[in-house]
């Protein structure tokens, strides 16, 4: 550690008021200027995925479920560019499909994990000792139930369905974000300037979300980028217990389970689709790191 | 009956030439020859270590024979006991603890027990063993995975310490192939803890963890001379299947169980491992519930029989390592195989028309599929691509594994059933096919393929009773509510010095029963 | 509002004692609560220990005989009852499917997964520190960027995927280490080394991304406070500031995140488990749910969750030591 400096200003850009009056893709423009480079190589991953989620299925060159290769594990050819799979499918094609549901179920899942944990941490950090208590409590319990089991258990009851998993893989990961988020708040409730607001007079539920959420969010956003990542590799755990996504439709980590007898042969069947997981996963972080973070300076 | 001249059938290498030289099957079994063919054939070696790897891990796991329901329970329950009779390659019944078994009317037998065998706690096997064995199996609190099957067991009663009679319900041709399986295995009179895997079998017990091993060591004291071979057998359980080969391919383990059909490659690229595939009569199968809608309608049933591209499931699925069947249990290398039934293929315009006439429409028909039935899930697949093309709207629904078979199995018009290989003809057409079998999983009823059955059951004659079980072929392929599009081979991982290895249909690990059998050759 | 941490002598030691005899008390309700939403929800799981060791081929009586063997067939808060009183005195309970009690196959298991955890700890925590606080340091340079996407990448490719390529170069391919882990009754410590060195590799990947992030996360918001500036201007070395203020303020989040993580080695292990053929106690829980052995799973259950409510207790516990601010609270 000896010899490393500490940065004395941070990189964070003070916007000035005229910005706000310029055109939007200026202003898009300008932002993404002001990215570090790791920023900008995560920006342009995410959109890109974002667009494959969008249109992906246009784009395929076979129908998902067609059997097209005599053989299986191919490699990449002119015919099949990325390869078969493991029953002779197209790669390609099961990619193109399998983006969009990754991704939107990976962001909707982890975005529900941490709007609820936070929330519900912010409201145990403001609120009294009792409720602080009830809460940690019942998130304990939460996590203490095996997941596998409350997965079934929901399927039985309620058939498969993509809010299901949706809603079964962000819950699995809310009590981790409450966790988090509780320990910052907690933290920032004791500092002066929350003491200052509560001096002040002011209701709790103004200092939760205008003094302390903002000061958390920069962690916070950290611990989305993670909980996105864990959920992208859980959707395809529970698909496979028969949660979610049907066959012949996929998610990627799904691509990856379904193809794992091609790993000793390298196949692209298997490579690809944990590639895709690899720059999708990585981007969503690297462009979280790189944004612009306001601490209370 | 079932004869035994004393000495060479210990040596189990000489079966298959002495079937192929055409003995002759009585009734009641089989007449097995004293003449020894001494082939030249290598000489076993005594010595060795062995690990076998099979695909269950469980708690479950356990020394009592009656309860075995895992590919590793089988394997220990062969290490560590005998059953009366042993089955060969071709599923024959042949002499174990019985040197004798025979019966006139194929409904009161009586048992001869060899003599000089004894448990590995040096109790002398005597035939209230075999009473107590064959009839815990009709108590309830035994818990027996076959308490179906003993309850055609009226009585069992011992006639002297070697001699015993079995009267069965009805007349069953059968009973010496059925009373080969594992859990009919003889254990002591009163046993009841099964703590030390106290049995007349190969091995000792030296060590068992549930979930985790088997250790056997060579019982020296063995009834058949010479075996076994190896020294010592540790048996654990790899569920992973990538791991499984893994292990083998690394030599953790030397014998890996169920090798995916897609790690075949790898396996014989190896130089120090062998892929050894037992064709069996193991089947995924469509079901269409006779009893429900739009299923039950017959046009339905032979437009989804030909909506199945067998060719295109065996090398896909299967890469190869699968027999074609034509929608009936019985596969071509069976004995009672009807050769002469046409084959049913792929052909859209057929299944197009029959799915018109069935009226469906494009109603959303779901299908239930999931890995608890092997390749279930990529069959459903495969039928949902083809019937989008003939105007058939299927909605593959996977199911988690667990509790499949008490929550979904046959509860769904459309669903997956997976069938073991089972002994007998008439096993698996009383399980499964009889209108009146509790899973008949299709829910068809037919009067003539009842009547055929037990006939075919107390039938004495080979030749008859192979052309009944013909006919009841005819039936199930034509009407029955079961698409069965491939029989699905057996494939094991083997290190290449392990000898001595024969398929027997039954079950991969030659039928579970390889402890006795195999050798190690440097 | 300089927000150092001024140590208050007099903030009361009888303050943490009280929270922690309070927590162990909570802790106590959390468990039965747990046993008790486990036990309700298994319960709505279809099919039953008696089904399911009777499997697919089983007959409706055989399924009731059995069911009334295993003591099934009474109400459901009766089982509950005469299982929590059985756990009050010390009993288990027997496995439903495995002949034995559930105290004996527990105690095999449960020292292979606290052992697999313990060693992970011990190469994951110093490790994810490292990488944090030296990230944090050179917060935007090469080497804050390079173990980012490092770590990133460690974390974004499935578990099992890491595992099975270990398993392919290191036993496969070059035969250095064993593909399954089975430690040899007496094992030396070569062998040790060979049996835990993957399995440890690959918890290792999984759990190391979340803490140093959190780490470098927490750090970086302690040195963009003003007295850091502070304390820099001061002429204190980088290195002694970010160790001596910027630790303890930041320990909070830090300990929560690494006691979360861990708290993963123990149920999360399943899949090192199932790669490597490890006999833990996840593989076991995973088991007893397949096998509906309820007494088993509870066992499970009950374990699990008092080593996270312990880790999460361990982690509170630092937080307020380290910040005293929080001990007013």
């Amino acid at each position: 550690m000896s010899g490393a400096s500490l940065p004395t200003a941070a990189p964070a850009p003070v916007p000035a008021p005229a910005t706000k009056r310029a055109a939007f893709p200026a202003r898009a423009l300008r932002w993404t200027r002001r990215l570090p480079l790791s920023g900008k190589v995560g920006l342009a991953f995410v959109l890109f995925w974002l667009v494959i989620a969008l249109i992906g299925p246009l784009l395929a060159p076979y129908p998902i479920g067609a059997f097209v290769d005599e053989n299986v594990f191919s490699p990449a050819s002119r015919t099949f560019l990325l390869g078969s799979d493991y029953l002779g499918r197209d790669v390609l094609s099961r990619l193109l499909h399998a983006a969009r549901y990754t991704v939107g179920l990976g962001a909707g899942a982890a975005l529900l994990a941490c709007t609820v944990g936070t929330g519900l941490a912010l409201v145990a950090a403001v609120g009294r000792g009792w409720v602080d208590e009830l809460l940690s409590r019942f998130m304990d319990t939460v996590i203490s139930i095996p997941s596998k089991i409350l997965a079934l258990v929901m399927v039985a009851a309620f058939g498969s369905s993509l809010w299901l998993l949706l809603l079964i893989a962000g819950l699995t990961y809310v009590p981790g974000n409450y966790r988090i988020a509780r320990a910052l708040a907690v933290n920032l409730n004791q500092m002066d300037f929350v003491s200052v607001a509560r001096a002040r007079g002011e209701r709790r539920a103004y200092i939760a979300l205008s003094e302390i959420l903002p000061n958390m969010l920069h962690p916070l956003l950290a611990d989305f980028g993670l909980r996105f990542v864990f959920i992208v590799l859980l959707l395809s755990a529970l698909s496979f217990l028969g949660l979610g996504v049907q066959p012949p439709q996929a998610d990627l980590g799904s691509l990856v389970r379904e193809n794992i007898s091609g790993i000793a042969e390298g196949a692209p069947a298997i490579l690809m689709p944990a590639l895709a997981i690899a720059t999708l996963t990585v981007s969503v972080n690297l462009l979280i790191d790189a944004l612009p973070h306001r601490g209370r300076n | 009956m079932i004869g035994d001249g004393s000495s060479p059938f210990s040596r189990r290498d000489l079966l298959g030439a002495a079937l192929g030289a055409g003995m002759v099957a009585t009734a009641g079994g089989i007449l097995v020859p004293a003449a020894s063919l001494a082939a030249a054939r290598p000489q076993p070696r005594q010595g060795g270590r062995i690990k076998a790897a099979t695909m269950s891990l469980s708690t479950a796991d356990t020394l009592d024979p009656a309860k075995g329901s895992l590919s590793s329970d089988y394997v220990r329950h062969f290490m560590l006991y005998n059953c009366l009779t042993e089955l060969d390659r071709t599923l024959r019944a042949r002499a174990g603890l019985a040197v004798r078994m025979e019966s006139s009317d194929q409904r009161v037998w009586h048992v001869r027990l060899r003599s000089g065998v004894t448990f590995h706690d040096g109790r002398s096997l005597t035939s209230a063993d075999v009473v107590y064995s064959l009839l815990r199996h009709k108590e309830p609190a035994t818990a027996s995975k076959l308490a179906a099957i003993a309850e055609q067991f009226r009585t069992v009663r011992a006639d002297g310490p070697l001699d015993l009679t079995i009267e069965l319900g009805g007349a069953n041709a059968d009973l010496p192939v059925i009373l080969a399986q594992s859990h009919f295995a003889i254990i002591p009179a009163g046993e009841k803890a099964f703590r030390t895997g106290n049995g007349t079998g190969p091995y000792r017990l030296a060590a068992f963890t549930p979930g985790v091993r088997t250790l056997g060591r060579r019982n020296a004291d063995y009834w058949k001379p010479g075996k076994p071979y190896l020294d010592e057998i540790e048996l654990i359980g790899i569920p992973d299947e990538v791991s499984r080969v893994n292990a083998l391919l690394s030599g953790d383990i030397h014998m890996a169980l169920a090798v995916n059909p897609r790690s075949t490659r790898r396996v014989n690229a190896s130089p120090r491992h062998l892929v050894r595939e037992t064709p069996s009569a193991l089947y995924t199968n469509l079901i269409m519930r006779q009893d429900q809608l739009p299923t039950s309608s017959g046009h339905f049933v032979a437009g989804m029989k030909y909506l199945m591209d067998r060719p295109l499931i065996k090398r896909a699925l299967f890469r190869n390592y699968a027999t074609i069947a034509n929608d009936h249990p019985i596969p071509p290398f069976h004995p009672y195989y009807r050769a002469g039934l046409p084959q049913t293929a792929l052909d859209l315009d057929k299944a197009r028309w029959h799915f018109r006439k069935a009226g469906i429409g494009t109603t959303r028909l779901p299908l239930y599929a999931s890995t608890a039935a092997e390749g279930s899930v990529d069959m459903a697949s495969i039928l949902q691509e083809y019937g989008a093309r003939a105007g058939l709207n299927l909605s593959v629904s996977r199911v988690p594994a667990d509790g499949y078979w008490s929550t979904h199995w046959m509860k769904h018009p459309l669903g997956f059933g997976n069938t073991n290989p089972r002994p007998t003809a008439d096993l698996i057409y009383s399980l499964f096919y009889k209108s009146d079998a509790p899973w008949n999983e299709s829910g068809w009823q037919n009067p003539r393929f009842d009547r055929l059955l037990v006939e075919a059951r107390g039938e004495p004659d080979d030749a008859r009773r192979k052309q009944l079980y013909g006919e009841m072929q005819g039936l199930v392929r034509d009407r029955c509510g079961v698409g069965i599009p491939v029989f699905i081979s057996l494939l094991d991982g083997y290190d290449r010095r392990l000898k001595g290895w024969h398929p027997v249909p039954l079950g991969g690990f030659m039928g579970y029963a390889f402890a006795e059998h195999l050798w190690w050759e440097d | 509002m300089s927000a150092s941490p001024a140590s208050r002598p007099h903030a009361a030691r009888n303050t943490l004692l009280r929270m922690i005899a309070g927590r162990i008390g909570a802790a106590f309700l959390t468990l039965i609560l747990v046993s008790l939403v486990v036990f309700t929800i298994s319960d709505l799981l279809p099919g039953d220990a008696a089904q399911e060791a009777l499997g697919q081929s089983a007959t409706p009586a055989q399924v009731a005989a059995l069911r009334h063997e295993m003591g099934l067939d009474r109400p459901a808060y009766v089982r509950f009852g005469s299982w929590i009183t059985g756990l009050a005195g010390g009993d288990a309970g027997q496995s439903l499917v495995a002949n034995m009690p559930v105290g004996e196959i527990i105690r095999e298991r449960l020292p292979n997964s606290l052992l697999l955890a313990a060693l992970t700890t011990l190469v994951a925590v110093p490790l994810a520190l490292t990488i944090g606080i030296s990230s944090a340091m050179n917060r935007g340079g090469r080497l804050d960027r390079a173990l980012n996407v490092a770590t990133l990448s460690m974390v974004a490719l499935p578990e099992f995927l890491v595992a099975t390529i270990a398993v392919l170069i290191f036993s496969v391919k070059l035969r250095w280490l064993p593909s399954i882990s089975m430690l040899p009754e007496q094992a030396t410590w070569g062998q040790f080394f060979e049996t835990f060195a993957m399995p440890v590799f690959s918890l290792c990947v999984v759990v190391i991304a979340q803490m140093a992030r959190m780490t470098r996360a927490a750090v970086i918001d302690q040195l963009d406070r003003p007295y850091v500036e502070m304390a820099l201007l001061k002429g204190l070395s980088p290195a002694r500031v970010v160790i001596r203020h910027v630790l303890p303020n930041a320990v909070g989040p830090i300990v929560n995140a690494m006691a979360l993580s861990l708290s993963y080695l123990l149920g999360g292990a399943i899949i090192v488990e199932t790669i490597f053929n490890y006999p833990g106690l996840a593989s076991l829980m995973v088991n007893a749910v397949t096998s509906r052995d309820m007494p088993l799973l509870q066992a499970c259950a009950m374990i699990f969750c008092a080593v996270y409510l312990l880790l999460m207790l361990l982690a509170d516990v630092t937080a307020i030591v380290a910040n005293p601010r929080l001990r007013s609270a």
